[in-house]
């Protein structure tokens, strides 16, 4: 097996893992940097993200009031004292991408533009056109090449990581080209691999987003935070759910049923004002978005499609020029795939999964609780999100946390010495006899795709928007069984080089564990909060019980157990969450109150 | 070892006479016309140099079918040229922008094409009518 | 409710592999679609279904991450981008892209491509450096437009699948990188145009460029890189004659 020895590995090369490899190399010019990606960096999962980042920009805004908007997006789950360094350090990375390079939309004076968006109290959403996610993770790949410390290993594909000595010192890699193992050993090791949105049927993910470092770290110990509250995004393709970005509300778009009522004024989010309004109707919190269409179907006011049933979102009063100007990417996207012109039709869209808000637990400076292991971006939990994220949010999250992965990592590799190199090698010829052994098993097993596609259906019946306890049970069910079945799927190729059979079903592997994750700490939070939504006698929010972050802890050939963690809360206490007028009247109370 | 193998397809020698190559080819031959047309001027000149006889044979010679033919051949293949050169203008030039967005291509080339064609037709009433 | 795939297609996709085949050869399959569905997803089904040895590269279906290039009916293509319904009744050629070595079935070998755009410099070099607590540039939308649709690139590499000089001369630095250079080159927060324009000399660089234009056409994002290309035949046609004047000068 090949051996490369570096000071700092980094798995995933999307932006969160392009930051920190760029923070690192920065802080740490003399340390060696192993970045390491199942794909080429620029076809990462940040690509695909469209609407925007946030930064506080506009004299009238402040850090306090994106502070705020954050954790009452959140349903107060969010950790407060991160939260605040978060809302701190977003505008600074903003300006350190514009510095890279990263072409914002501008106003005509040539100043920085931001838009509006869902849950945020005024514009500071940074954007360029409808492609924002393409843009940075561009920049920061293009930059990347700039640092000779920064080594990258593309189509590597991570099966292990190496833990030795109670901390994590490397992992084990499948090339893709060869077919061949490389382990790959370093001081520290940041997971940054992205979400889980693939476990469910109906995505805006692309094909990679498969859980594999959230596994990977769970499978080791660590605590994955917070799994149960998945995002359905609201304005999405029936069909294949790609995403059609909040950046077309914040732009002025409506949504409207098949009567053409915009319907979100019977969800607490109105009244219908003419234009759009920040925290009113369309530009409310992604969450109530995605439940008022669940209640609309149930009505029968939804359309029908091909795919299912479907709201409108019309932006039709917005003008071709506008749509072209801003939204370019939905245009197309609406005009080549369903065949509708945005600027003279209103495009069907419903609900898709979207975001994973929790992921490996981590502390404010994205250390996990196994020494030498750091997290940034989708895959981590550091604890901004809470129970339900607010649109632009994550590309500010992958930049500021990404950063400080690569700084904290270049610090602990600096201050630690290499590890047993004979036994971690012992270790990475176990992992690689284990991915072998799938690649070898003959017989007539079944199809990895026929089980992928029980679980994406088990966990849209069990963990979708709405849950039921008993619903949710039968998922869990489904998917032990899935678990014991997966333990004999064959393989129709046996051969080394690009096979991607072999991978795609090593990937399904870490899918049932973060599934199952998933299902259980939904299961087991009895209440109603954010994203996480129960309809069994739990439909409120019980902050005297579950005012905690769930914990799925690892159990070998067992289901995980969940425990729970108290919130860091540093000014906020728990409140009510309003949009809407009824939001604008208890700030109106909150503010009497301090007079 | 590795089973890698990457395997290299031929390049078809001839991908030029293929499709979607062809348009492209024509283009680039349809230039040689000036070359030839050129050439035609070039042996008239020899001629006039040559002495009156020269000339008249030269003269002549233009008035022949067989001439008539290629020069009404190479107006069709330069009038090609002259459109396709149009066509590919603003891919060879700075960008052009005017009031913060870019002129579109299509433009450029119309008003390229429309000078062109206004000249040369000037030139030819110019010659038919000869008002000096 | 949902669409019932009662129609089908053939598509004869290009298959090799390395550890079994000598050289590639083609393979048919019969594929059931609906009117939505792409050719990406009719591979998908063949490999969920039939054949899981089929190989391709895939991500975002949504035609921005650049995965899944090939060719279609000898056109280059995005697999997710084109619809089957376009393209019946068929039969459909499905191959890989044009002029890269093939490693398996439709994925070809990127790291030249790769190499080729970290060869043009393809970072910011700040005309006026500043530290970040000082704010953003300034940038006009007119300052802007001067780059803006060449910042748009993919890294699909159908334009170095389009293009022929490419297919004759691997080492043609192509389409594809000359418009991350010019990208770059054409910002106006930019400095660093004479650090790359090594990049652009000679016959590998842009006078390997015959302005077929085949690049532009088939760029499924109107990035237009035969511009940027031919742009740059001006400034290094420039670059050496200034160059060939100051070394006059100083002597």
């Amino acid at each position: 097996m090949e051996h490369i020895e570096a000071d700092i590995l980094i798995i995933g090369a999307g932006g969160a893992g392009l930051r920190a490899a760029i923070a690192a190399a920065e802080a740490a010019p003399g340390l060696s940097i192993a970045l390491v990606s199942k794909v080429y960096p620029m076809r990462s999962h940040t690509v695909a993200a469209e609407g925007g980042s946030a930064g506080v920009l506009q004299d009238s805004d402040s850090l306090q009031a994106h502070f705020d908007d954050t954790v009452s997006g959140g349903d107060w789950l969010c950790e407060q004292d991160v939260v605040e360094y978060f809302v701190e350090h977003c505008t600074p990375e903003m300006i350190q991408l514009e510095h890279w390079g990263c072409p914002w939309s501008r106003k005509p004076d040539g100043d920085i533009a931001v838009r509006r968006f869902g849950g945020m109290k005024i514009a500071r959403t940074w954007f360029a056109a409808d492609r924002t996610g393409f843009h940075i993770l561009h920049t920061l790949y293009q930059t990347s090449m700039k640092y000779p410390s920064i080594k990258r290993l593309d189509e590597f594909f991570c099966t292990d990581l190496l833990v030795d000595d109670g901390r994590a010192q490397g992992a084990v890699f499948l090339s893709l080209a060869t077919g061949e193992f490389t382990a790959v050993t370093a001081r520290a090791v940041i997971i940054a691999t992205g979400g889980a949105g693939r476990v469910y049927p109906q995505n805006t993910n692309g094909g990679i987003v498969t859980g594999d470092g959230m596994a990977l770290a769970f499978r080791h110990g660590v605590p994955l935070r917070d799994m149960e509250f998945m995002q359905y995004h609201p304005t999405c393709m029936p069909g294949s759910g790609v995403l059609f970005t909040e950046g077309a509300r914040g732009e002025g778009g409506f949504l409207r049923n098949k009567d053409g009522y915009r319907y979100l004024q019977d969800y607490g989010l109105g009244p219908a004002l003419p234009e759009v309004r920040n925290k009113y109707m369309e530009l409310g919190p992604r969450d109530r978005i995605s439940q008022a269409f669940w209640h609309e179907e149930r009505k029968g006011r939804t359309i029908e499609t091909a795919h299912g049933d479907a709201v409108l979102l019309d932006l039709t009063h917005l003008g071709r020029d506008k749509i072209l100007e801003r939204l370019p990417q939905i245009y197309d996207l609406a005009k080549d795939y369903m065949g509708v012109d945005a600027a003279e039709q209103p495009i069907p869209v419903r609900p898709a999964v979207h975001y994973t808000m929790g992921g490996i637990l981590v502390d404010g400076r994205t250390a996990a609780p196994l020494p030498g292991l750091y997290a940034a971006g989708e895959c981590s939990s550091v604890g901004i999100h809470g129970a339900n994220r607010l649109g632009s949010n994550s590309l500010a999250e992958l930049s500021v946390f990404g950063r400080v992965a690569g700084e904290q990592a270049a610090a602990f590799a600096q201050d630690s010495s290499n590890g047993d190199k004979g036994r971690l090698l012992d270790q990475a010829r176990a992992a690689e006899g284990r991915a072998l052994a799938l690649l070898n098993r003959q017989g007539k097993g079944e199809r990895h795709a026929a089980l992928r596609d029980e679980m994406t259906a088990a966990m849209e019946r069990g963990c979708g928007i709405y849950r039921l306890g008993d619903e949710t049970q039968q998922t869990c069910d489904t998917l032990a069984d899935l678990k014991k079945r997966y333990a004999d799927v064959t393989l129709d190729d046996h051969t080394r080089v690009w096979n991607t059979d072999w991978t795609t079903a090593i990937e399904l592997g870490f899918q049932l564990d973060v599934a199952e994750v998933i299902a259980y700490s939904a299961l087991e939070r009895k209440e109603s909060r954010g994203a996480h939504q129960r309809l069994d006698g739990y439909e409120n929010r019980d902050d005297e019980r579950y005012l905690a972050h769930s914990l799925a802890h690892y159990r070998d050939g067992a289901a995980p157990e969940i425990t729970y963690a108290p919130v860091s809360i540093t000014k906020s206490p728990p409140g009510q969450r309003a949009y809407g007028e009824a939001g604008v009247k208890l700030e109106e109370a909150k503010a009497h109150k301090h007079d | 070892m590795s089973e890698r193998r990457p395997y290299v397809r031929p390049m078809p020698r001839d991908w030029w006479a293929r499709w979607p190559f062809r348009h492209y080819t024509v283009r680039e031959l349809s230039g040689v016309t000036i070359a030839i047309y050129a050439a035609v001027l070039l042996s008239g000149l020899v001629a006039l140099l040559q002495g009156p006889a020269a000339w008249d044979a030269w003269r002549g010679w233009l008035a022949s079918p067989a001439s008539l033919v290629l020069h009404g051949a190479l107006l069709i293949a330069m009038l090609w040229h002259v459109r396709t050169w149009f066509q590919i203008l603003p891919k060879t030039m700075p960008k052009l922008i005017l009031g913060g967005t870019p002129v579109p291509q299509r433009t450029i080339t119309l008003i390229g094409t429309s000078v062109a064609v206004i000249c040369s037709s000037a030139l030819v009433a110019f010659v038919l009518w000869r008002p000096f | 409710m949902t669409e019932r795939a009662d129609k089908t297609i053939e598509l004869r996709v290009l298959r090799y592999n390395p550890v079994t085949d000598e050289k590639p050869h083609h393979q048919s399959f019969t594929v059931p679609y609906t009117s939505d569905m792409s050719v990406l997803q009719g591979l998908q089904w063949i490999k969920d279904t039939i054949d899981g040895s089929l190989t391709y590269r895939w991500s975002c279906r949504m035609a921005i991450c650049g995965s899944c290039g090939m060719m279609i009916n000898a056109e280059p293509k995005l697999a997710c981008h084109t619809l089957l319904r376009d393209l019946a009744p068929g039969p459909v050629t499905v191959e890989p892209l044009n002029h890269f070595p093939i490693e398996r079935d439709l994925v070809v070998t990127v790291d030249d491509f790769v190499k080729k755009i970290e060869s043009v410099t393809p970072w910011l070099i700040p005309k006026h450096p500043k530290p970040v607590s000082e704010g953003p540039y300034n940038q006009t939308p007119a300052q802007m437009a001067a780059y803006e649709n060449f910042s748009a690139c993919i890294n699909c590499m159908l334009c170095y699948a389009a293009c022929p000089q490419y297919g004759e001369n691997p080492k043609f630095i192509g389409p594809a990188a000359m418009a991350i250079l010019q990208r770059y080159d054409g910002d106006s927060r930019d400095g660093g145009s004479a650090l790359r324009i090594d990049a652009v000399h000679g016959e590998d660089g842009v006078w390997g460029c015959t302005a077929v234009g085949a690049c532009s056409d088939v760029c499924p994002k109107a990035v237009d890189p035969m511009h940027a290309v031919n742009q740059n035949k001006m400034n290094t046609a420039l670059d050496y004659f200034l160059r060939f004047l100051k070394k006059r000068d100083t002597k």
